[in-house]
């Protein structure tokens, strides 16, 4: 198989781009005070790879002939390098440079499940930068040590089985430090700041925050990160996780307090559902084969559905989702992010600005959502052989009387010239049969079938359809329609499929890994730009307002069911058909 | 979605019986003489159906529709309904009855593919309910010594099947051998009479099958012609390749053979046609909506049709050395593949309908140029200790011997979907696999994105549709996608559907379907003489030139890839072989 492979954790040379291919004009406007000149042009660099380095980057871009060849000699070997192989990629640069990584809120459930391992993921792959720090920081008192035992716990990672990890884990868990503080003193912070000057030792330092905190605190935090904790002489960069905001207002409200302290491009708003495998391999499918461009627009897409479902309820998490509801949750941020990818025109180029620029152009070109384009539903207790499972409303930690939506469906438009007409349509739900996240494109009918006159009215509907399906078994198929084999003319739809267990044997990397490196690397392609963030709650706040001000209560569906029926009278609306809920399924 | 009609039970029972028996589904009208009606049009010989999730012909009566069903003589129907069982097929066909003599009994043809064809077609219950087969050839043998012939042969696909021996009884009991010479109209007015009396009086179609050396197919023709054919029902006859060497002597062989029988009479058969993947191909271009957008030269690179063999002639060295692959291979089997796959959308897919599409593409083909064309010779190779023969060491064949056993060559298609692009054949004997398949290589993506992180190989990467009949019946579409992993790598993967794994039944053999299609008067796969004329017109040329100028085959080793020159012909074109690439399935 030939494999066109370029490394990326090759990016010795991307220093070497220092203050030559900027690609940003905003930057001159960046306040200058948290982040130091020469890091934010650093962070535009952007290059041969698609991960460049800002990990690497020196604070001393000093450009000569030696710099030039070096860059030759790293895009020579960039072809052939192997996947995170290449060491040697820090070694010459990154003597003087080191990335510390400060999780805000490491007591919590996301930080233990996710953050930590997919840091350890990183560097077991070497993936991170050689010299490195974690820090947790959070209120509750914890040692270094009770740190690294809890941390050592949770890591039942992909990479758990394989060889030299106990070892390698040792080396991990000598890096991991606690802080423990307050989210809004300056006070605790710049102790936090005194700890990381020790361990990064004189050091470029690069700082990167994750803000694992509720969405309250993000400001406070941001503050006493950005007065007390910030890097001197590298960049400083912070994730912040969702929610951003309920509306379009405190959406641009909290935009606006996080751009009192941070620049733009200092901001990683991360959605984890863009560092998936399969949404990565959107873009590849479509911009680097020939075949599914030519029928990627209206004229031969009768619609296109993007699907999220769970087969358990909020479990306890009520607290926190009942504020949201599934529109918020997944539908606002996951399914729109994922259509705004699937229907952007093709980007100047792979770069992040370039990929954001055509993502916001979609979100733009949508109208708002109508009430009578959106189905909402709320499970309801269903008794199954002896077990109940328990309604949306007996979760202790919802009121008795939630309207709050559990499931939802909607159509959506894009009025542009690719896609007038063709209903784009959205279904997530909780405690559904069957978990599971998947784009289903549906091709229009055959025009002038020659086989339907042999067979009726059917075939239309056999139409094609392309699968994507993000997760769980991540696969891609195409159903064609072909003949069954042996004597006689029989038609049948089959696919046309790959499916990654089979042909990928290594483990496919968790999402937050890819976003953790992408934002050490400042490699902002997936994650969210402001303006993005503003377009698509412009989309969804008329309907959620109105959802809230007239009380529509939601249509109950069993726990463990279909989910409410009013989402088929939804697609009916639109001539469409559920392609997850057809009986081949 | 399956239109099921179950053969069990009472239901379809009596709707098949009852609706034949009224007459009231006009199949198809016997033909009272020799130049009969025009049949042409309007026949559909078979039911078409979608797939049920049964695979059994579920269809079974309307499957064998066809020439059967005849309108009953009332004076019969009491003494058939004595002998018939109660199967689901049942009073409409008992009034006629089919006679297949096969002249040339005693070839290999009829004993490894005729003979076993038929017995499977029996054995499916896709015969009519009275039939006889004869055998006539020279050799004296009575029926018994025939019936133990067929026996032998009879290692079918189907011989592990259940009632495998009742069945063969069954059948073997209907087999008869009648002994003439093929030029005598005396032995076939012998024959005639015994026909008769096994006919019993009822109306009779009589389905002449020619497995004899084309000198004699006239003569044969003549003599079944006067002394044998059918008085009230059809006679067809099938003719095996070669017909002709040449356009001239292709055209004198049709003038003799239509001196005797007309053009709807002849079904000059090319088993290639009845191969699985040739009618899928044009259910997979014609039911599908994804794959005609692509169907031209604006996105099709290059079209390549492959033929390899890994064996010699063996034996065959005769009647080879006479033709070569080209006349044996290419102007028939490979042209008709190539012409199927070419043609614009008929009307319909009536037998008249697809016939004269590909004849528009055989003439808008412009005749081979010498400089097209690559030939080759098979020579003798050892490796380890066992050694190879060369093609001029089979007894029969002249030391000096200059017959192609391997050709290469390229076509263009002057019209507007084809303009420019080659279309490039391959057939070849004693090379290293065997292999048919047809391979669609389509354009580089304009403007490739991800090109720019990749250097210029991206373009070598190009989509390709590849469907493939030997070995391991498949069909696949490479497509680039991403290597799942933290960097982004391309790679080159398959959607692929393998027959094998999703038809666990076995695809019938070539013969049976083509049988079974002259039995029921299905003419599409067949080749109609002005297909014949053209096909020949392309190739003459050509092979007049090969044998005057006595053009020097390439000689290659046996059981290699074949001659080098292959290579250069498609580097004339700015194309690589897809099946010399090693990264197949």
């Amino acid at each position: 198989m030939s494999t066109l492979s370029s490394s990326h954790c090759s990016a010795s040379y991307s220093s070497t781009f220092n203050g030559r291919r900027q690609r940003s004009t905003k930057l001159s406007s960046i306040p200058k005070r948290f982040v130091p000149v020469k890091s934010a042009r650093n962070s535009y660099q952007n290059l041969v790879l698609l991960q460049d380095g800002a990990v690497s980057s020196t604070m001393t871009p000093i450009e000569n002939d030696s710099t030039l060849k070096k860059l030759k000699d790293g895009l020579l070997s960039a072809t052939s390098s192997e996947e995170c192989e290449d060491v040697v990629g820090f070694d010459s640069n990154d003597k003087n440079s080191t990335v510390s990584i400060t999780v805000v809120g490491a007591s919590g459930d996301l930080a233990k499940k996710k953050i930590f391992p997919a840091l350890f993921a990183l560097f077991y792959e070497d993936c991170l930068p050689e010299h490195f720090t974690v820090f947790g920081y959070a209120r509750s008192k914890m040692t270094d040590a009770e740190l690294r035992n809890m941390v050592s716990k949770t890591l039942t990672c992909r990479i758990d089985k394989r060889e030299n990890c106990g070892e390698k884990m040792e080396q991990f868990l000598k890096r991991c430090f606690y802080h423990s503080g307050q989210y809004d003193s300056e006070e605790n912070f710049t102790e936090l700041d005194k700890k990381l000057k020790e361990h990064e030792a004189g050091r470029v330092s690069n700082r990167l925050f994750y803000l694992s905190i509720p969405p309250n605190i993000f400001i406070d935090a941001v503050k006493c990160a950005s007065l007390s904790a910030s890097s001197a002489n590298g960049w400083t960069r912070v994730i912040v996780e969702k929610p951003f905001g309920r509306d379009s207002e405190s959406s641009a409200a909290l935009t606006n307090d996080l751009k009192q302290y941070l620049a733009e491009d200092q901001i990683f708003r991360i959605d984890h559902y863009l560092g998936k495998e399969l949404v990565e391999n959107l873009s590849v499918l479509r911009f680097s084969n020939l075949i599914f461009e030519p029928l990627w627009s209206r004229q031969y897409i009768r619609n296109v559905q993007f699907i999220f479902s769970e087969d358990f309820g909020t479990e306890g998490r009520g607290g926190y989702f009942d504020n949201y509801g599934i529109i918020r949750d997944i539908m606002q941020n996951h399914l729109l992010q994922i259509l705004a990818l699937f229907a952007m025109e093709t980007p100047v180029s792979l770069d992040a600005e370039d990929i954001r620029n055509e993502k916001v152009k979609v979100l733009r070109s949508m109208k708002p959502l109508q009430l009578e384009d959106v189905v909402i539903g709320q499970y309801k207790s269903h008794t199954k052989g002896g077990v109940t499972y328990p309604a949306y409303t007996d979760d202790k930690t919802v009121p008795k009387d939630s309207l709050t939506p559990t499931f939802a469906a909607a159509a959506l438009f894009i009025d542009n010239a690719r896609w007038d007409g063709v209903p784009f349509l959205m279904k997530a739900g909780k405690a559904l049969h069957t978990k599971g996240t998947e784009i289903r494109v549906q091709f229009r009918h055959v025009p002038g079938n020659l086989y339907n006159r042999n067979f009726g009215t059917d075939l239309d509907r056999a139409t094609n359809e392309l699968v994507i399906r993000v997760q769980p078994n991540e696969a891609i198929y195409l159903k064609i329609n072909n003949k069954v084999p042996g004597l006689g003319m029989r038609l049948d739809r089959s696919n046309l499929n790959l499916h990654y267990a089979a042909r990928y044997s290594k483990e496919i990397p968790d999402a937050y890994e890819r976003l953790l490196l992408d934002a050490i690397e400042g490699e902002r392609r997936l994650f969210i730009r402001s303006d993005e963030l503003n377009a698509a709650w412009a989309l969804f706040t008329p309907l959620l307002k109105e959802l809230e001000e007239k009380k529509i209560i939601p249509e109950y569906y069993p726990h463990g069911s279909r989910g409410p029926v009013g989402a088929h009278y939804l697609a009916a609306k639109y001539n469409v058909r559920w392609g997850d809920l057809s009986i081949e399924q | 979605m399956a239109i099921r009609l179950s053969p069990c039970s009472s239901t379809s029972n009596t709707f098949s019986s009852s609706s034949f028996s009224h007459g009231s589904i006009p199949r198809n009208s016997y033909f009272p003489t020799w130049a009969s009606l025009d049949y042409s049009r309007g026949h559909h010989g078979r039911n078409f159906e979608l797939r049920s999730s049964n695979l059994q012909p579920l269809n079974a009566v309307s499957l064998q529709a066809g020439v059967s069903a005849n309108p009953l003589p009332k004076e019969h129907v009491e003494t058939q309904v004595k002998e018939e069982s109660s199967s689901s097929s049942k009073s409409e066909k008992a009034e006629s009855t089919l006679s297949i003599v096969v002249v040339g009994a005693s070839g290999e043809l009829a004993r490894k593919k005729i003979f076993p064809s038929l017995f499977a077609l029996f054995y499916e219950d896709r015969l009519p309910k009275n039939f006889t087969i004869f055998g006539y050839a020279r050799s004296t043998m009575t029926d018994e010594e025939l019936r133990n012939m067929i026996c032998r042969g009879l290692t079918c696909r189907i011989d592990k099947r259940k009632n495998c021996n009742e069945k063969m009884d069954q059948f073997l009991q209907r087999c008869f051998y009648h002994s003439g010479q093929y030029s005598s109209e005396d032995h076939f007015s012998k024959l005639d009479k015994k026909l008769k009396e096994k006919e019993g009086g009822r109306l009779s179609n009589r389905l002449f099958y020619l497995s004899i050396p084309p000198s004699i197919f006239v003569d044969a023709v003549r003599c079944a012609r006067r002394r044998a054919s059918s008085e009230q029902g059809w006679t067809r006859v099938i003719v095996e390749k070669p017909f002709g060497r040449d356009s001239k002597s292709s055209v004198e062989l049709t003038r003799g053979l239509k001196e005797y029988l007309c053009e709807d009479q002849i079904f000059r058969i090319d088993h290639y046609l009845g191969e699985e993947l040739i009618e899928n191909l044009l259910v997979l271009r014609f039911s599908n909506l994804v794959f005609e957008p692509l169907w031209s030269r604006n996105h099709i690179r290059n079209v390549q049709v492959i033929f390899s063999e890994d064996i010699g002639i063996e034996g065959r060295g005769k009647y080879f050395d006479n033709y070569g692959i080209i006349r044996d291979i290419m102007q028939n089997h490979l042209l008709q593949i190539l012409a199927l796959f070419a043609m614009e959308t008929p009307v319909s897919l009536d037998a008249e309908d697809i016939r004269n599409e590909k004849v528009k593409v055989l003439r808008s083909m412009r005749p081979l140029q010498l400089e097209d064309v690559v030939v080759g010779q098979y020579k003798g190779c050892t490796e380890g200790i066992t050694s190879y023969p060369a093609y001029t060491d089979d007894p029969n064949v002249t030391k000096n011997s200059l017959t192609p056993t391997f050709a290469a060559a390229t076509f263009f298609i002057n019209n507007a979907r084809w303009d420019g692009v080659p279309f490039l054949m391959i057939a070849g004997k004693g090379l290293h696999s065997k292999r048919a398949e047809v391979r669609v290589q389509f354009r580089h993506v304009p403007g490739n994105l991800y090109k720019q992180k990749f250097g210029t190989d991206l373009d070598k990467a190009t989509n390709e549709l590849v469907l493939r009949s030997q070995p391991d019946e498949a069909v696949y579409l490479k497509i680039n996608n991403k290597v799942p992993g933290l960097g982004l790598r391309l790679d080159c993967s398959d959607l692929n559907l393998l027959y094998k794994s999703r038809y666990p039944r076995e695809v019938p053999d070539a013969y049976e379907r083509l049988l079974l299609d002259a039995v029921e008067g299905e003419r599409r796969l067949f080749i109609r003489s002005d297909e014949l004329d053209a096909a020949w017109a392309l190739f003459t040329p050509l092979l007049k030139e090969l044998e005057e100028k006595k053009v020097m085959p390439e000689l290659y080793p046996y059981g290699s890839r074949g001659p080098e020159g292959v290579h250069y012909l498609a580097a004339k074109h700015n194309v690589r072989w897809g099946d010399l690439s090693c990264d197949d399935l």
